[in-house]
């Protein structure tokens, strides 16, 4: 069976994909991308989450934001009503090459998660002298 | 007014799978429909624009309230508590981005605490995007043991 996945491209590329079964039902957070000449700056909405509970991944031409929020509710309280959900914020961002992966700078705070990433250097804009 | 509890989307396929490496055909119409309804309906599904989830707890001695604002800062938040009614603004600026002017958006929400408040105990604590307002409750309102002599 894994000679027949490997053979066939489309479902090698699913092999690989299992990383997302494994977190179960998630949330998609609120996100924004903006664009510069340099890099892409993405903002990511990622309430209660830490440090800690913060995933950044970049593999094949994906990237993949997993957080998780640690904190639960204390024993002794009863739950009245609930709005929030306690699932696994998942985001995954395909990028085609178009980002230099050693060089994304990101930063988390007040739940907020920042990283800016720099675009690879093929596809910055430049200029084509004539001679 | 209702209360009913909200469930958020979740991303399993309709389609059970039996092995890990199964796609079924339908995966990728399945994602399709998902995005057009997500954004067709996307004002309905989701709570209104201005509205942050909320989440209520109690214990015998707090209320708690808990909601999310990533990305305020602790200025930019306020807590009001007006006859039972606990009201939480805030207002989120981004940044100025060349070319662009600072925008600032603002929420609020208003939730009723169903106990007797002690308003002037009241606390709240913002960690990690999360907003804990802590309500003590009045003596009164705590549930107590009345052992009732039989003659």
């Amino acid at each position: 069976m894994s000679l027949f996945n490997s053979l066939i491209p489309s479902r090698s590329r699913e092999a690989s994909r299992t990383a997302t079964d494994n977190v179960g039902p998630s949330l998609k957070p609120v996100y924004e991308i903006k664009e510069t000449d340099e890099a892409y700056g993405l903002t990511v909405f990622l309430p209660g989450v830490a440090k800690d509970g913060l995933e950044l991944t970049i593999e094949n031409q994906e990237l993949r934001v997993v957080g998780r929020r640690t904190w639960t509710s204390p024993a002794g309280w009863t739950t009245v009503y609930r709005e929030s959900a306690d699932a696994p914020f998942v985001l995954v961002l395909t990028h085609d090459n178009a980002i230099d992966a050693d060089k994304i700078a990101a930063e988390l705070k007040d739940g907020v998660l920042r990283a800016s990433l720099p675009k690879a250097e093929a596809l910055k804009p430049r200029k084509i002298t004539v001679s | 007014m209702n209360i009913v509890r909200y469930s958020y989307p979740y991303n399993g396929s309709l389609v059970p799978s039996t092995s890990r490496f199964y796609r079924s055909p339908w995966g990728a119409f399945e994602s399709e429909m998902d995005r057009l309804f997500a954004s067709a309906l996307g004002e309905l599904t989701s709570t209104p624009a201005g509205q942050f989830p909320v989440d209520l707890y109690e214990d015998k001695d707090n209320t708690y309230v808990r909601a999310e604002l990533p990305g305020v800062s602790r200025e930019d938040i306020n807590v009001e508590m007006v006859d039972g009614y606990l009201t939480v603004s805030a207002s989120r600026k981004t940044p100025a981005a060349e070319g662009q002017a600072e925008q600032s958006s603002s929420f609020s929400r208003s939730v009723r605490v169903p106990e007797e408040v002690q308003a002037n105990l009241v606390s709240a604590a913002y960690e990690n995007g999360v907003l804990t307002v802590t309500l003590p409750k009045r003596e009164e309102a705590k549930p107590k043991k009345v052992t009732v002599a039989v003659k």
